[in-house]
């Protein structure tokens, strides 16, 4: 049987790959009886459609953000948050403990089995001026995703949020509706962002990790042999995953550098990590949030 | 076989007159029972097909040119294109297909065009001696250029079935051009057919009756430029400037052409909520056709088995014109599109076709299935208007498709008809 | 009715203040987006079942009517319980999706999600109200006339 697993990613994307990869050796591990047929391009819905989906068990599994969850499930807040980790290694340190584990399991309550995380890199500001210090990008209208955390860490920084659909942002960069937006490199190179924004400036202000999700009620009717077979597929799958997205961010680094892209760093990050203060205090609001936030920080 | 279930099941229910929206809905509802999953999957579909910030301007572009119809300015400018080309052989055809593009601007789409101008022209022409077949394809014909004028909600739908390949505000300025070609060999038609049966001219009112009628007029038609303006200069986005189209159509008639009434307002509101139910619930079901379409892999195979009848790109293209055309005969434009998109636009891309060009051909194509029986929506409306059959306006209908025919080849294989003017604005 | 187009003269004021506010107020609203389209499924959802009680739908009938008028009655009679068909799927798997998204809220507007299919349900409760009221026309050999056209 062959699991459906939606991604709105392209084929060629590392989530999509990481999803076939595991299936490949799902597939080889049962002798072909148990696989995964991946839909890539949002062919099965966007990812907020697909959850739903998952969680009636109209689908089998799915990649997504953990941002989108966020309203689900308190606990991905936190690994959601604005400079939670210090860099990828920290976040890979993080989600291979007993945090990660931790969050997980907390999804399974909402009726959906995380199987596992994968990558996808930081994201950071794309401008039409350098950014250099926090006050830069003062009152700049900076595009972000329909999130209220992203919203705030904007509103946070002193600029402008303006919500906008991923497909306008193009258009609005150029006319100058917005001044500015934010993404991880892939993206930034696929959307040919950087023709209307040249100034890359790593702020690497979110790294909100990926899941890889199973439906519940699908996942209760199958034996528990198939479903440790299943889990350690997905395990396995990540450091498949996490090469191809390696790979991935040095091959979009050089494609937009090579068009005349601007990569900078500022000159002190401390500078926007004080200023999520009203983010945390925002968003991780109940004891044990806080706690979580604690035990990340304190992650070596 | 699933997707053999799916067509089956869909023309079975349509063949037996279920409206379209709920063929396709209940078509799509069997096959994903077969398919043993949750029904309410078909219904999350639905519903997130129609849950989409941009489809907004759907019915604000409804709601200002049901305004502008309720608001009479439709007459003013059916008055300007008489005193522009009411003098050439067969005057009344001509003003028509001018009063029909004119207002195809303002107009959401080829059916809101045709049932504001078909009301005021079809009974004129027929009054003055015109064959009542000749008046009907006219306006049926001539209002097709709805769905390629800037306030066209067709084009909403198109850039988002393409999914972000095309932005909506090169696609609007892309419009234009087509549009004013279809107005040509709209008028060439009505020109032979009237030549060939010696209908009449009309006298020419003079320099001074052109120039007041069409400064009456001016005042409807700025909201081609504002909406076109306001996009690509970066004032607003699509969404927001269908809005402000609405807000200036109400100021427009209430206050400056005095022209608004209350009732007309509510009524025009009121058609409004009813098109705009019946064009998303086409949108939202046409999601879950498209869903299976996505879980049957029905894009990939298309391409590959046209693939090895063909990689030329001129037959390949000639191909999906042909495949648009057959499924516009009894699809509705909005479900063709959303349909129909997914499956060829990669597959033109594929053969070196601008999405913003194809969806050009795309509208075209499916502003034609509107006057192709079985299923054409304004040749129904031309014909209930005109008060004649669809048979008799077959008759004279040759020299109109002829004139569809060729604009929508030079659409399809001369690209700068599509792509000359969004370069020229967006760049 | 009154709902429907109170709904859309809403829409057109949310859209239009979400332009308002860049320009003028100097700040983007977030809310509007999310509550606009919210607002567009209520507008619609009336809006669809309204197509139903006036047969606004487009519908392929150059086939039926090549039957003998006896036999049409029939032919619309299995239409309309199509449609009522549809309508009770709607109604019901409307319930069951606003139930399982309804612990959670939305973004930006703080409100429950399921707020989303609502009008899925009751579109799906009038449409089978409607289709009846045809069915019932249909056996009593009268016409339902449109509230609006
Ligand atoms: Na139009
Ligand atoms: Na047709």
């Amino acid at each position: 049987r062959d699991f459906r697993s939606a991604d709105i990613h392209p084929n060629d994307y590392p989530t999509v790959q990481g999803a076939m990869y595991m299936g490949k050796i799902l597939s080889e591990r049962t002798n072909g009886r148990l696989g995964v047929k991946v839909f890539p391009n949002g062919a099965l819905g966007d990812e907020r459609g697909t959850i739903e989906q998952l969680r009636i068990g109209g689908l089998d599994m799915l990649r997504i953000s953990a941002a989108v969850v966020n309203n689900m499930v308190p606990e991905t807040i936190v690994i959601s948050m604005p400079f939670i980790f210090r860099s990828t290694a920290h976040e890979r340190t993080v989600l291979d403990g007993p945090i990660g584990e931790e969050v997980l399991k907390a999804l399974e309550k909402q009726g959906m089995i995380g199987l596992a995380f994968y990558d996808s890199g930081a994201r950071s500001m794309y401008t039409k001026k350098p950014i250099k210090t926090l006050a830069d990008l003062h009152n700049m209208k900076i595009r972000v995703q329909q999130s209220d955390m992203f919203v705030a860490m904007v509103q946070a920084l002193g600029a402008n949020a303006t919500p906008m659909p991923m497909g306008e942002v193009y258009t609005g960069l150029k006319t100058g509706i917005i001044d500015a937006a934010e993404n991880n490199y892939p993206s930034f190179e696929s959307s040919h962002h950087y023709e209307a924004a040249k100034y890359y400036t790593r702020t690497e202000h979110a790294m909100v990790p990926e899941l890889l999700l199973f439906s519940k009620p699908i996942w209760d009717k199958l034996p528990a042999e198939d479903q440790a077979l299943i889990r350690q597929a997905a395990k396995d799958s990540v450091v498949e995953q996490r090469r191809l997205w390696d790979a991935r961010e040095t091959t979009s680094k050089e494609i937009v550098e090579k068009a005349g892209a601007v990569i900078e760093d500022v000159n002190d990050k401390q500078e926007f990590i004080d200023a999520m203060k009203p983010v945390y205090e925002q968003f991780a609001k109940t004891p044990e949030l806080q706690d979580l936030v604690k035990r990340i920080q304190a992650t070596k | 076989m699933a997707l053999t279930i799916l067509c089956i099941t869909f023309v079975g229910f349509l063949v037996a007159g279920i409206p379209v929206a709920f063929a396709i809905g209940l078509s799509a509802l069997c096959t994903i029972l077969y398919e043993g999953l949750p029904i309410a999957v078909g219904f999350q579909q639905m519903m997130a097909g129609m849950n989409v910030f941009s489809f907004l301007a759907i019915p604000f572009f409804i709601f200002s040119g049901e305004l502008m119809l309720h608001g009479g300015v439709a007459d003013k400018i059916v008055t300007a294109a008489k005193s522009m080309v009411g003098h050439v052989r067969g005057g009344l055809g001509m003003s028509n297909v001018v009063a029909c593009t004119l207002f195809g601007g303002v107009a959401g789409s080829p059916v809101a065009d045709v049932s504001a101008m078909g009301a005021v022209m079809i009974p004129m022409m027929k009054k003055e001696g015109y064959d009542a077949d000749y008046a009907v394809n006219v306006t049926t014909h001539a209002a097709l250029v709805g769905a390629l004028m800037p306030t066209s909600h067709n084009m909403i739908i198109y850039a988002l079935a393409a999914s972000g390949k095309a932005s909506i505000g090169a696609l609007i300025a892309a419009g234009i051009m087509p549009a004013l070609l279809l107005m040509v060999c709209n008028l060439g038609a009505a020109y032979y057919v009237a030549r060939k049966r010696g209908y009449p001219a009309g006298t020419f009112p003079g320099w001074h009756i052109v120039m007041r009628s069409l400064a009456a007029a001016a005042p409807g038609m700025l909201i081609v430029v504002i909406i076109l303006g306001g996009i690509v200069s970066g004032i607003f986005t699509a969404t927001e400037s269908a809005s402000i189209a609405v807000i200036y159509t109400m100021l427009l008639t209430f206050f400056i052409y005095r022209t608004m009434t209350w009732e007309a307002f509510l009524a025009a509101a009121a058609k409004t909520v009813k098109t705009t139910g019946i064009v998303l619930l086409l949108i939202g079901v046409s999601t879950m056709f498209q869903y299976l379409m996505g879980l049957y892999g029905v894009a990939d195979m298309t391409g590959e088995l046209m693939s090895h009848i063909s990689t030329n790109p001129i037959v390949i293209f000639l191909m999906i014109n042909i495949i648009l055309f057959l499924l516009g005969t009894f699809m509705d434009m909005a479900s063709t599109i959303l349909i129909c998109t997914p499956i060829f636009l990669p597959i033109a891309m594929q053969y070196g076709m601008d999405p913003v060009q194809f969806g050009m051909v795309m509208l075209l194509n499916c502003a034609l299935g509107l006057n192709t029986p079985p299923v054409g929506t304004t040749q129904f409306i031309g014909c209930a208007i005109g008060e004649i059959s669809v048979g008799e306006v077959m008759k004279s209908i040759l020299p109109f498709y002829s004139a569809l025919f060729l604009a929508m080849a030079l659409v399809t294989y001369v690209p700068m008809f599509s792509m000359w003017l969004p370069r020229l604005l967006m760049h | 009715m009154i709902l429907a187009i109170s709904g859309l003269l809403t829409l057109v004021a949310v859209v239009f203040y979400q332009v308002f506010g860049r320009y003028v107020l100097n700040d983007s609203p977030s809310w509007t987006e999310n509550l606009a389209i919210v607002l567009i499924l209520y507008v619609t959802m009336i809006g669809a079942a309204v197509g139903v009680r006036d047969a606004g739908h487009i519908a392929l009938d150059s086939l039926t009517v090549l039957l003998p008028q006896s036999m049409q009655r029939y032919v619309e009679l299995v239409i309309y319980i199509a449609i009522c068909l549809f309508g009770a799927a709607m109604a019901y798997n409307g319930w069951v999706l606003g139930w399982s998204v309804a612990p959670y809220l939305m973004p930006n507007l703080h409100v429950t999600e399921a707020v989303r299919y609502i009008p899925l349900a009751v579109s799906g409760v009038l449409i089978i109200m409607f289709s009846i009221e045809h069915i019932l026309a249909i056996f009593r050999k009268a016409e339902v006339v449109p509230s609006w056209h």
